[in-house]
């Protein structure tokens, strides 16, 4: 009980700032800029052409599903680690620095259950973004666009065809992956946050540790490796849109995505136990 | 009888830097206790560790009996505490703010709030974003926070700062009528020695982490020197005061007149001659040492890289212990 009610007072501080907002707002933003260049541009015939070229009637999944998964990946590829590094960085060390940290810290709370609370609340943030991101892209899509089977394609990483309930069946699956994608991002800057830095600094280290991995990742001596890093497994949401799905691969980079968040956790829990609090 | 606070041979190193060195404190339950000292005495590292925001490098920290290291919960359980420059959620209400805050203590009912608010004198205000608030009612709304728990302990450190001198009187009756009424033990750390003086009924002085002085201020003595005199004819009357054996000498400053006794003398023996030698006594007293001057006292020498003076041996007569 008394977990749910820091639980509560986390999500008031952090739902109750502007900052938190602007992943939401440029989601929209950002959506709604695609959608006017799908509609004006000659990304339409583009994508008849592919799906012709490969044997499928265009005008069946020139659709909202379509459109909708069109729209996540790149947002998710440079939106998302920005706008969860940014609300993860803040987590522990805006409060350090805004001095709010030393006057919680003079009450009798553990610091462990004050960080698992922080991080929770991180997490439903995340998840939230997750959700607003998937059902805004598709809502949006669907004013534009009709509803009709779903097309995805992603150069080397999916191609597929689905029915409009397979497909929203697969893009709602997709959604739950997204979600612990957008946690393990968080939790790299949270885990930067619990120690002495600025929240700027938390932010910029977590966002260029992701961006390390999709450097090495982009280098072909690095396939062999690509395992080892986390853009790998991030992208293994675009899997559910496999025919059958691959449940074997995606579980383990889903192993892979937790084991990266409890680690990150843990160190950053054992650095914010250690640390001295000064004003 | 458990103190409410007590550090035992603590010491607190941050890298090669000695913060606060074999420091031994006892604060006990019901005291206003004044916890002195130069920018970077220690005094807020002290804090930090009876708060359990900084860990100790050595030694122990006590407070309502319980170690801060290893059962901080328990020790801070009815614990209150307000900083210089108190920090709040500002695009929060007060309100709000109190909520959150108290809500790592316990959660108290908006009756409890509402009390609160009205003790303070924010009532009225609860509702408006904290960044509305002036200096003063941030650190009422800190006052504030500090009392949700209902606490037995109230730590301050450095509350004045940055308070204008009609927020400091505020301040300081707010804190005398939580000593006086609700019996709280206050530990307050500050700079603004005249504040503290009439504030506090036992002090601690730090110095560059070290504990200099320790022992009660209401009982710490006169100053020894010079008593103040006014008489008339004044120069006559020092005359023979001094041909009488009473007094070694005496003169005017910009305060008035003054002499000094001769060794065992008192100021009884003084009036008792000047009466009957049937002078115009207007005035003689003792003048009592101010806490700046016996904070100087002991600061200064130091500073000043000279040998060490030792404060008024009355204070140590009178139970203060000087380091």
């Amino acid at each position: 009980m008394r977990f749910l009610i820091h639980l509560r007072s986390e999500l008031w501080k952090l739902f109750g700032k502007k900052r938190t907002y602007i992943g939401f707002g440029m989601f929209l933003v950002a959506q709604n800029a695609m959608l006017l260049a799908f509609r004006f541009t000659r990304w339409q015939q583009d994508m008849e052409r592919l799906l012709e070229g490969n044997g499928y009637l265009a005008q069946e999944f020139i659709s909202a599903l379509t459109v909708a998964v069109v729209m996540l990946i790149p947002q998710i590829l440079l939106l998302m680690p920005l706008y969860t590094t940014l609300v993860g960085g803040d987590l522990v060390a805006k409060e350090v620095e805004d001095g709010t940290l030393r006057m919680i810290l003079a009450r009798p709370i553990s610091r462990l259950r004050l960080l698992a609370v922080k991080w929770l609340a991180g997490a439903l943030f995340a998840l939230a973004l997750v959700l607003v991101l998937g059902a805004t892209a598709l809502l949006c899509a669907r004013l534009w666009f009709p509803w009709k089977g779903m097309f995805v394609f992603a150069p080397g990483q999916a191609f597929a065809v689905l029915s409009s309930e397979v497909g929203l069946q697969r893009y709602l699956l997709a959604q739950v992956f997204l979600a612990v994608n957008a946690v393990t991002m968080l939790s790299l800057a949270f885990l930067f946050s619990c120690f002495n830095m600025k929240p700027a600094a938390a932010t910029i280290l977590a966002l260029s540790y992701l961006f390390v991995n999709l450097v090495l990742e982009s280098i072909p001596f690095f396939d062999r490796y690509e395992v080892w890093l986390l853009p790998h497994h991030f992208r293994c949401w675009l899997r559910v849109f496999d025919t059958p799905i691959p449940w074997w691969e995606i579980l383990q980079s889903q192993f892979v995505l937790l084991g990266a968040v409890a680690t990150a956790f843990v160190v950053g829990a054992v650095g914010f136990q250690m640390r001295d609090f000064k004003s | 009888m458990t103190a409410a606070i007590e550090l035992v041979n603590v010491t607190k190193r941050f890298g090669r830097r000695t913060a606060v060195a074999d420091l031994t404190l006892r604060v006990p339950v019901g005291e206003v206790f004044g916890l002195l000292g130069h920018n970077g005495a220690g005094k807020s590292t002290a804090i930090g560790m009876m708060l359990g925001q900084i860990w100790p490098t050595a030694g122990q920290v006590r407070v309502h009996g319980w170690d801060v290291t290893t059962h901080r919960a328990r020790a801070l359980a009815r614990v209150g505490a307000i900083f210089e420059t108190p920090a709040f959620y500002d695009y929060l209400s007060g309100w709000r703010n109190l909520e959150i805050f108290s809500s790592y203590t316990a959660p108290v009912s908006r009756q409890r709030l509402a009390e609160v608010l009205d003790w303070v004198g924010l009532t009225g205000r609860e509702h408006s974003a904290v960044r509305t608030y002036s200096h003063g009612m941030r650190a009422r709304l800190a006052l504030a926070q500090a009392l949700l728990p209902e606490p037995d302990l109230l730590i301050l450190d450095e509350p004045a700062e940055g308070l204008d001198p009609e927020g400091i009187h505020e301040l300081r009756q707010m804190l005398r009528r939580l000593h006086r009424d609700m019996g709280l033990t206050l530990l307050v750390s500050s700079h603004q020695l005249g504040e503290m003086e009439q504030l506090c009924t036992r002090i601690a002085i730090l110095r560059q982490g070290r504990k200099v002085y320790d022992g009660p201020w209401d009982r710490m003595g006169t100053n020894e020197g010079r008593i103040r005199l006014e008489v008339s004819p004044f120069e006559q009357a020092v005359a023979g005061l001094q041909a009488a054996g009473l007094v070694r000498e005496g003169g005017r400053d910009s305060e008035g007149g003054w002499v000094t006794p001769a060794p065992g003398v008192g100021t009884e023996q003084l009036a008792r001659w000047l009466v009957q030698a049937g002078f115009a006594l207007h005035e003689l007293r003792r003048p009592r040492q101010t806490l700046e001057e016996f904070y100087l006292s002991l600061i200064q020498p130091a500073r000043e890289g000279s040998e060490e003076r030792r404060p008024m041996a009355s204070a140590r007569a009178e139970g203060g212990v000087v380091a």
